[in-house]
């Protein structure tokens, strides 16, 4: 397991920081300099109103300066933003390993009520239709595979 | 136009915004003195049990829940964090919910969220405000000017970039709808 991870829960409960007492919780705006003083942080839910730019900031700081850190969210884009994922429900890890390897399991999750990130989505309904056939992050990569 | 306005006219408005619980964590859900409340609770699909619990102890979705159903008798419902609280089977059950309250309650109802895709599907028109002043006001989810505000939904940066590319894909909020669109134009 990396120590950098995204958590999203078919139900977001606190409890589920129970599991992780060895991180800080950050629940309320803050600044990077507040940061620096841990080792290990957790942002429970707080980073949802961050545009997707200055959350990758954030996490590239937070590399930079070796602290470990799990982004707990209910925003499925965020998900692609670390390359580890754990899907909680009920307070039970469910699913957890490489982002993209859980996201493979795409009836599982929406069975559970988990939605894929737009990208990852769109790429499984593509290759579907057998007009592609790996999965593209980025637009002018599907627009490749796509076009040329 | 006053955001009271354009209730009258569409019932169900959008406010790009932060929304904070207003509700003391401290207490238990059935101390709040919900009308109706075992109807209230299945009509959201929540346990009668949850009536037992401290609001500090909910799950998000739960909380989300309460909140809504605690101001259903209110002439003005506020809710929101659609995006922060709930999964995408929970929003789509209260987004149908809430139109159902407008629809056939004649409800008027403000849903403050700072995602856009939480919009989609639910109301006609999103705002922007600051206090009680409208600082923005679209009905086209495409309109660039909203984006000046919060982040934009990846499927019109998509189709914004594909249309950059000169590929003439129609403008969609409907991934179903953007997929028939691709496959007609790469086939």
């Amino acid at each position: 397991m990396t120590s950098d991870m995204t958590i999203i829960s078919t139900n977001l409960n606190k409890n589920i920081l129970k599991n992780y007492s060895d991180y800080n919780i950050i629940t309320t705006e803050f600044t990077y300099d507040d940061l620096l003083k841990y080792s290990k942080v957790i942002f429970y839910n707080v980073l949802n109103n961050k545009r997707e730019e200055e959350i990758k900031d954030l996490f590239n700081y937070l590399k930079e300066h070796h602290i470990a850190f799990i982004n707990v969210t209910n925003n499925e884009e965020q998900v692609l933003l670390t390359d580890y994922l754990i899907i909680y429900g009920k307070e039970k890890i469910l699913i957890e390993g490489p982002t993209l390897e859980v996201l493979k399991q795409e009836k599982l999750l929406k069975r559970l009520g988990i939605a894929l990130p737009f990208m990852v989505e769109l790429s499984l309904l593509l290759q579907d239709y057998g007009l592609i056939k790996d999965i593209y992050l980025d637009y002018k990569s599907l627009e490749d595979a796509l076009w040329n | 136009m006053e955001l009271k306005d354009l209730l009258n006219d569409y019932g169900l408005v959008g406010v790009i915004s932060t929304y904070k619980f207003t509700l003391d964590e401290d207490q238990k859900v059935e101390d709040l003195n919900i009308k109706n409340i075992d109807k209230a609770l299945k009509m959201v699909n929540l346990k009668e049990e949850v009536k037992d619990k401290y609001l500090k102890d909910l799950s998000l979705d739960e909380l989300f829940k309460i909140d809504l159903i605690n101001k259903l008798d209110k002439e003005i419902i506020i809710v929101g964090n659609l995006s922060n609280c709930l999964n995408y089977k929970d929003r789509d059950f209260i987004k149908k919910l809430l139109l159902k309250l407008v629809n056939n309650y004649h409800k008027k109802i403000i849903v403050i969220d700072n995602d856009v895709k939480v919009f989609f599907n639910l109301v006609k028109v999103v705002v922007v405000v600051n206090g009680k002043d409208i600082l923005y006001e679209t009905k086209d989810f495409y309109d660039d000017n909203l984006y000046k505000y919060t982040s934009s939904p990846k499927i019109i940066e998509l189709v914004k970039y594909l249309n950059k590319e000169g590929r003439n894909i129609q403008k969609t909020t409907d991934i179903y709808e953007l997929i028939k669109d691709i496959y007609r134009r790469v086939s």
